[in-house]
């Protein structure tokens, strides 16, 4: 889940704040301070995230396009200018382009909005975007909500009390409202100081950045792991189950299937598994001191000589082809399994499948699945040639049940033509004659469709007719026996009209041999 | 996401009225002049359908698509009118197919054109339908008992689609004020029983059908709140293709469905075999499909095509042909249901099959320029087509720290190959569902948790931390002991495990021991031997709860395991008179075996030793002549406790010991021929079993172990 800092970087930023004592700090000051923070958080506890920061005053500016380089995001937010008014709109436009082009509009964002809360006035103020955001076109829309899923977190570098002051606190619910994503506003308590923009961004990295720790197990065997990115809360149906689901600490395998069964089912969500050391202690807030540091490597070390069970699960899902099926919570599960990237290194990966307690039709309902071992004879065969995935519907779908359709008139000439192509290779055909005739007796019975029966019995009776001398003398015996009963279908009589009724041959002296075909 | 929407209950309300007996005008060719016919021959005339005929077969086309996408949660209850109504299906989830519907209706026929029009009414549908919309579905009542104290989070809201003839636009303004007095009759009717459910909103979609050339008596309205609870809009359309268009892009918007075109598939020329034209494909399935187009703005690229004055539109996706193997995990995003268009057409049914049979097809954006970017994939599952949506933008999970650069990424010996094996044990298959079905009354996953639990309860993810797992001869009671129960003969196959193994370390058989991380020689044959026992005991401890039968396997274990030599020398006293009557034979030949089946080092110590060696050998014999442990024991102990002097002789050269290591590897590889390990000093008699049959039957009538 990328993120993008979108920092104010107006002239009101560089208000100064009034500190008794100390060297004078701008709101900007404190702005940078809270976000040295934040970066330096995700630097040691969050490494994998792609940040992006963006500068905006009335206009805007990518400072640091998407990356994993902390340091370069520090450097560039100590090199920040100052420019003119706040221009909110354009900013957020300018933050929807840049993660669509980056990201595509799937991928999930959150973006941390910085600002001391002086939104502007006049044109291009958060005020009046507000205001004439429902008179405009199609081609001006307001840029909220993004066309990803986002988070928007505000963080303000002003106190409750003075926002109150003006309307400022509602423009930035409704942005939050319109935002649609959920997020939160942060303000700062108390004194403007270092001490407060430090708790304000604490609460941000425990509610947005704390990393998602779980056990995984298969059995007895375990293992701790950060699952990467954070698995987000899901809301199956806002009417029925409005409460967000979220995943287990407890991640639980309940058994193996193949890669080609499982066969690129879809997925919610993608996340690295990546298993940590059991006693590492993690450090709160920043990153630790030079010792501290060298602490934790040498403890990785020692982690990565003591065999771990991510390592080995990986190593065997890589061979054998497989994934693991892993319960994430009741009736929801995913699955595990080595992905590897373009430059040969592979990695342990968990996909979430929708909620549910039978998110892929062609396994069935998750709960019925079990160990091959109970089955009678085993599934996958003695040879291991067999499968019993994937699992058949009760209903075949019409293109596979071989429907009549006659919509357009060609579809009523093929099936027309197919009877006749049949009609002069009897007695041959004699099984198909009548396949095709008894499907196209059901539809017109079921369509209402009677002329067509009389129009295809006058086609089979003058068929009879052109019939050649060297013709088997069954054809005319069938033809004309067909064309009669097509006939007496049309009237409507229920003994000859019944849907579940079949035209079957007229048994005659030359077809004897035939019968037992039929 | 919400599953009650309008969406869940359809009822189709078709006229079946008098007047829809009416040609609807516009004729089929049936005979169609193939070439090779004579030429004197008259075509015979075409046929019309009937504005009923039109009607019902639109609506099964409308109800195909439907099944085809949804074959579960979204219902159709349909219903035909004339004198009085006629249900045809229930909203039963069994109900729900085209088959069914078909046979019901070949039941009802054509309108009878003789009947008296005063009778006929499209009302006795409409009034049925909206009891039939109060009437609890099978989901909504699983919800709603799932819910139990929230169920009224449980809506109840449905849609009528009622096609017909009607008189004139009063007609239809009677008609709906009709649908909105039942619905309120029928709410009130609801309220009062736990087996019907109040409307909370329905939605009215009249069809007004009409023979082609007439001038229409109705005019089309959008949508229109006509209460709080029913919306209505009427559609005035001609009979034949234009209704079945209408109906196509009314499941289209009534199940949030979008079009998607295939271009560019080759399919071979019926005539020409070896050329093949490219065709296109038209498919339908949930919009969702399209999201990404939809939220870039891109809906409208190069290749999508608007018809129908821009009411219908398809997004095309070009076949791509180096096609994806089933063993690929792609990343993909949503799986979507298909239903073709035109499902009987060649081009429809060639890729229907394609897919059918197995194959997968990768689908390509088409774009003026730039790379070209794989964004769908058609694939059947089980008889099912689904459009899957695959990733095609930037992953943020790119570059991540290799697994062998974490927790555990330096340890190179993992049992990959035995958890592999474990994993196709563990390998899940569908059962059906019945509630007599679950052993022992668990679902089958908890039992497969189960499985999983008692298959991982003594598993060392390392090689050089297990001993046992590592032994050929240990894999039949490995593999039997995880099982829940054990019969009769796996239990004796346990105990012959274990006796084979107390025939290995009798004649002292090297152990896959690793000795990775250690240097020298390692533990001495004897540790190594109790190091493996005691890893076996421990295996087989953890399955003891499984019943009588584990409890014997590991008394089998314990009784035959060998032990420190001091316990042993107590336990010995104890068991020599039951090894006396067990193996009275065997002795002798094992102590033979003994001095030669040893490693060439040893056996070259043994061969300097053996002056030494004999008489303890002897006395060792004369105390215990028949228990064959402490032979195995006390010969390796003397020779152990005569190293140091042997040391002191004389260092061996480094020719000995690289000798000694490289035979001592290669023993591990293969089994030593007999010939070999029978042999005296490097010779062996061959054809010794002739001289036996010759010469020594009668010795060999007493033998009880042959």
């Amino acid at each position: 889940m990328p993120t993008v800092v979108l920092m104010d970087a107006s002239l009101s930023m560089t208000r100064p704040v009034a500190l008794e004592g100390s060297e004078e700090f701008q709101r900007k000051n404190l702005a940078i301070h809270g976000l040295t923070m934040l970066f330096e958080h995700m630097a040691t506890n969050y490494r994998l995230e792609f940040t992006a920061l963006v500068a905006f005053s009335s206009l805007w500016e990518v400072m640091v396009p998407f990356t994993r380089d902390y340091n370069t995001l520090q450097e560039a937010l100590s090199n920040l200018e100052d420019y003119d008014k706040t221009c909110l709109e354009s900013a957020l436009q300018g933050v929807s382009n840049i993660v669509q082009q980056e990201w595509g509009s799937a991928c999930p964002c959150q973006v941390v909005l910085v600002t001391d809360g002086s939104l502007g006035i006049g044109r291009g103020s958060l005020r009046h975007s507000l205001a004439t955001m429902k008179q405009r076109g199609d081609d001006k829309k307001f840029p909220l909500p993004f066309p990803f899923p986002a988070k928007l977190y505000i963080m303000c570098i002003a106190n409750a009390e003075e926002l109150q002051s003006s309307d400022t606190l509602d423009n930035l619910e409704q942005l939050l409202i319109l935002s649609a994503g959920g997020g939160q506003i942060f303000t700062m308590e108390g004194q403007l100081c270092l001490k407060s923009v430090q708790s304000m961004f604490g609460k941000l990295i425990d509610q947005a950045y704390t990393p998602f720790h779980a056990v995984l197990r298969c059995g007895n065997l375990s293992s701790d792991v950060q699952v990467f990115p954070r698995p987000e809360p899901v809301v199956i149906d806002e009417e029925v189950e409005p409460t967000p689901m979220t995943i287990l600490t407890d991640l639980e395998i309940v058994g193996f299937i193949e890669i080609g069964d499982i066969s690129s089912p879809p997925v919610l969500s993608r996340h690295l598994v990546l298993p940590i050391a059991v006693n590492k202690e993690v450090d709160e807030v920043g990153a630790g001191t030079a010792e501290d540091a060298e602490e934790e490597s040498s403890t990785n070390q020692m982690a990565g000589k003591s065999p771990n069970f991510c390592v080995l699960l990986h190593g065997s899902l890589k061979v054998e082809g497989m994934v693991a099926l892993v319960q994430l919570g009741p009736e929801w599960y995913g699955m595990l399994y080595s992905q590897a990237d373009s430059k040969k290194k592979s990695n342990l990966m968990m996909s979430l499948f929708e909620p549910g307690p039978e998110p892929l039709p062609w396994l069935g309902k998750m709960s019925q699945l079990g160990p091959t071992s109970d089955a009678k004879e085993n599934p996958y065969g003695e040879d291991d040639t067999k499968s019993p995935f994937p699992l058949q519907p009760k209903n075949k779908r019409s293109y596979a049940q071989n429907v009549t359709v006659w919509i357009k008139p060609s579809g009523l000439q093929t099936d027309v033509q197919k009877i006749l192509r049949n009609a002069r290779k009897l007695p041959e055909k004699t099984q198909t004659f009548y396949k095709e005739l008894n499907r196209l007796r059901k539809a017109a019975l079921a369509f209402g469709f009677w002329e067509l029966l009389k129009g295809v019995a006058e086609l089979l009776e003058r068929e009879c007719t052109l019939l050649p001398d060297s013709a088997h003398p069954d054809a005319a015996f069938q033809l004309s026996h067909a064309a009669q009963q097509l006939k007496l279908a049309s009237t409507g009589d229920s003994q000859y009209a019944a849907f579940e009724h079949n035209i079957t041959p007229m048994v005659t002296d030359f077809s004897g041999g035939d019968r037992d075909r039929m | 996401m919400k599953m009650f929407s309008f969406s869940h209950k359809t009822a189709f309300v078709v006229d079946h009225c008098p007047y829809m007996a009416e040609s609807c005008r516009q004729q089929v060719e049936f005979d169609m002049l193939t070439k090779n016919r004579s030429q004197g021959v008259i075509p015979l005339a075409p046929v019309s359908k009937s504005l009923w005929t039109c009607a019902v077969e639109c609506s099964m086309e409308y109800c195909r698509i439907l099944y085809d996408i949804y074959p579960t949660k979204k219902l159709v209850n349909y219903i035909v009118s004339d004198s009085e109504f006629h249900v045809l299906n229930s909203w039963n989830q069994e109900a729900q197919n085209t088959q069914e519907l078909m046979s019901a209706l070949a039941a009802v026929g054509p309108p009878n054109p003789h009947e008296d029009p005063e009778c006929c009414s499209i009302l006795h549908g409409l009034v049925a339908a909206v009891e039939s919309l109060c009437k609890v579905t099978e989901y909504q009542h699983q919800a709603r008992t799932q819910l139990m104290d929230t169920a009224e989070r449980v809506c109840n809201r449905g849609r009528i689609v009622c096609l017909t003839n009607a008189k004139s636009d009063t007609h239809v303004r009677m008609l709906e004020d009709c649908v909105v007095e039942t619905i309120l009759e029928q709410n009130k009717l609801a309220a009062g029983s736990d087996r019907l459910m109040q409307i909370q909103q329905c939605e009215l979609v009249l069809i007004h059908t009409y023979p082609l050339g007439e001038d229409t008596l109705v005019s089309d309205r959008p949508k229109k709140e006509i209460s709080p609870v029913l919306s209505s809009e009427v559609h005035s359309v001609r009979a034949g293709r234009h209704l079945a268009t209408k109906l196509n892009i009314l499941v289209q918007q009534h199940f949030d469905l979008a079009s998607t075109t295939i271009t560019n598939i080759p399919m071979k020329e019926e005539q020409h075999a070896n050329t093949s034209a490219n065709y296109d494909v038209e498919l339908l399935h949930h919009r969702e499909a399209h999201m990404e187009f939809i939220k870039s703005g891109d809906l409208h690229p190069a290749g999508s095509t608007s018809r129908d004055s821009g009411l219908k539109e398809t997004v095309t996706l070009k076949w791509c042909t180096p096609r994806t193997n089933s063993v690929e995990l792609h990343y993909c995003t949503g799986a979507y249901r298909i239903s073709p268009v035109d499902v009987n057409s060649r081009p429809s049914s060639c890729l229907t099959n394609f897919l059918l049979n197995g194959r997968s097809v990768l689908l390509e954006q088409p774009r003026k320029s730039g790379s070209k970017i794989i964004s769908h994939m058609l694939s059947s599952h089980g008889g099912e087509i689904f459009l899957h949506v695959l990733n095609s933008t930037r992953s943020t999970l790119e570059d991540p720290p290799s697994i062998s650069e974490g927790c555990g990424g330096r340890v190179t010996d993992y049992r990959i190959t035995d958890f592999g094996e474990l994993m196709r044990e563990n390998r899940l298959t569908p059962f059906p569902e019945s509630p007599a079905s679950g052993v022992s009354g668990k679902v089958p996953l908890e039992r497969a948790k189960a499985q999983l639990e008692r298959h991982t309860r003594y598993w060392p993810m390392i090689i050089s931390q297990t001993t046992i797992f590592n032994m050929q001869a240990v894999v039949p009671l490995a593999n039997l002991i995880v099982k829940e129960g054990l019969t009769e003969d796996d239990v004796l196959t346990c105990q012959k495990t274990v006796y084979n193994l107390v025939d290995m370390e009798r004649k002292n058989d090297p152990l896959p021991v690793s000795t990775v991380g250690t240097r020298g020689k390692g533990p001495k044959r004897d540790e190594q031997y109790r190091a493996m026992w005691n890893e076996l005991e421990a295996l087989v401890r953890t399955h003891v709860g499984g019943g009588d039968r584990h409890t014997r396997v590991l008394e089998c274990v314990s009784a035959c395991r060998s032990r420190p030599p001091e316990e042993e020398e107590r336990k010995k006293r104890g068991r020599k008179r039951e090894d006396k009557e067990e193996k009275p034979e065997r002795n002798g030949k094992d102590s033979e075996a003994e001095k030669t089946w040893q490693e060439p080092g040893e056996r070259l110590k043994g061969a300097l030793e053996r002056e030494k060696e004999e008489p303890v050998e002897s006395e060792v014999i004369k105390d215990s002549p028949d228990s064959p442990e402490p032979l195995n024991k006390k010969p390796r102990l003397t020779l152990e406790e005569s190293q140091p002097p042997e040391k002191a002789k004389g260092p061996m050269s480094l020719l000995t010991l690289w000798t000694n290591r490289v035979n001592t590897a290669n023993s591990r590889k293969h089994q030593e021929f007999a010939g070999r390990i029978n042999s005296v000093n490097n010779r062996t008699e061959l054809y010794q079993h002739l001289k036996d049959e010759n010469g020594m039957e009668t010795t060999e009538n007493g033998k009880t172990n042959r």
